[in-house]
């Protein structure tokens, strides 16, 4: 694929349903304008995310993961968010050391109220990732294997 | 045989009698020469064949959880940092264990030796330490090496050398050599590549695994019943050995052992196609430690790295 303006990066969205997918709602509903480059997963809670996903989701062919989740301290289950946390953080460091680029996986805290604070992430997310290339690093020239893109 | 290898074998000997124990995990001479192989026994006669040398190189904890009953184990620095991480999770108990520590002067790469003596092993009558320096003698002539220069990489890096976490322990020990510059050299290389190149080394690297999950076997911290490779319902990598599922695989293995891996190098050493996995634990090692001022194996009664968590670290990745 040829990097051109119109390269639109494709990012996967993985947002918890008690804050952030409601923000995302709130975002809608209110009007207010963001990149359509993100698809939307609702999950149970940010905790829910194993660092596989991550993986799994670069290696399907998106440009950039989103994690999205309840501020700290606002947790529906407590503490699912600072385990994301943890998990999130080493993941992105280790995968940053193996050659991915750090604008790929990405976190917020995004609240129920927060619709504005969600066009917002959106829009900076996708700005990241125009700065960089197409997600490429799972494609093979030699044996011709493609990512679903 | 040496004052510390009689002591073993006189504790270990006592521990079975006794019925303290029902298993002795040791290590006796291997079938090459300067190797060691892991012994496992419930026999008192057997203890006889257990060593002490400059070349137990396993970390022994792995075979803690294949054994019933309470087991007695020779364990270095670095294996009792395994053991301890297994009872944080919860794997072992630790009044079913015997700690035997052996203080270590570190382990000799028989590799580094025959490159630095030009010999092949069979050529080379003995290696013993002598307090921070090795001598190797060939032919009835004595040569002296620096720790630094024959000491595995692992080695280099180590900074316990005595078992924190012991029931018996065998002897005093001998000065620490590491050297923690030379033993990220590796690391520090590919930190210094631009991504793709780092991205294009692994690539490389990974393409050459055949997925005969020796790593994972040998791996004291890789205890899950059922490994996500052997998941179907996600199946989360294919089971054909391609460099992107191979890739994914360690990638999600070293994730899942982050906080769990003492950086023994284990799977490094049991990699038939040598794949510089320590590059990747110990960055991991790294990584926990620099965002979460955690080490692996330190304190038995802390909660495991990702059963936890503080309010306040981290959070300077998150929008």
């Amino acid at each position: 694929m040829n990097q051109t303006s119109e390269w639109e990066p494709k990012i996967l969205g993985l947002l918890c349903k008690w804050c952030s997918y409601a923000g995302a709602d709130l975002a809608g509903t209110s009007r207010k304008k963001y990149p359509a480059n993100i698809r939307i997963i609702k999950i149970p809670c940010s905790g829910r995310i194993d660092p596989l996903l991550i993986i799994r989701a670069l290696r399907s062919g998106f440009d950039g993961i989103l994690v999205s989740g309840c501020h700290p301290g606002d947790c529906h289950y407590q503490t699912g968010n600072y385990r994301a946390r943890r998990r999130i953080a080493i993941t992105k460091r280790f995968l940053e050391y193996m050659g991915v680029e750090p604008q790929r996986i990405q976190a917020s805290w995004v609240s129920a109220s927060e619709g504005g604070k969600f066009a917002e992430v959106v829009t900076e997310v996708t700005r990241d990732l125009k700065e960089i290339n197409p997600n490429r690093l799972f494609t093979d020239e030699r044996d011709g294997t493609k990512t679903t893109h | 045989m040496s004052e510390t290898e009689q002591k073993l074998r006189i504790e270990a000997r006592a521990l079975l009698e006794q019925g303290r124990v029902d298993y002795i995990i040791g290590y006796e001479t291997g079938s090459l020469k300067f190797t060691t192989t892991p012994l496992i026994t419930t026999n008192k006669d057997d203890v006889d064949r257990l060593v002490i040398n400059p070349f137990i190189v396993n970390n022994l904890s792995v075979f803690l959880r294949e054994t019933s009953g309470k087991a007695g184990i020779v364990a270095k620095g670095c294996d009792s940092r395994s053991i301890v991480s297994l009872i944080q999770d919860q794997q072992l108990a630790r009044e079913n264990i015997v700690i035997i520590g052996v203080p270590c002067s570190g382990v000799v790469d028989l590799k580094k030796v025959e490159r630095l003596t030009g010999k092949d092993r069979d050529e080379l009558d003995d290696i013993i330490w002598e307090g921070d320096k090795a001598v190797v003698t060939i032919g009835g002539v004595k040569k002296e090496f620096q720790a630094r220069e024959v000491l595995l990489d692992d080695c280099l890096s180590c900074e316990v050398p005595v078992p924190q976490e012991y029931d018996i322990l065998l002897d005093e020990v001998g000065p620490l050599v590491c050297d923690k510059e030379l033993s990220r050299s590796h690391i520090k290389g590919l930190e210094d590549m631009p991504p793709e190149q780092r991205w294009q080394f692994w690539k490389n690297e990974f393409s050459r695994c055949i997925r005969c999950y020796a790593c994972r076997q040998v791996c004291p911290a890789c205890f899950c019943e059922r490994c996500f490779v052997e998941e179907s319902e996600p199946q989360w990598v294919s089971p054909l050995p391609k460099w992107q599922d191979n890739l994914i695989f360690q990638v999600g293995r070293m994730i899942h052992v982050a906080g769990r891996c003492t950086d023994c190098g284990e799977c490094e050493r049991a990699c038939p196609v040598n794949i510089p996995l320590r590059s990747l634990s110990k960055k991991m090692e790294e990584i926990v430690e620099e965002l979460f001022h955690y080490r692996a194996g330190t304190d038995k009664e802390a909660p495991p790295l990702m059963a936890a968590y503080k309010v306040d670290e981290a959070e300077d990745f998150i929008r």
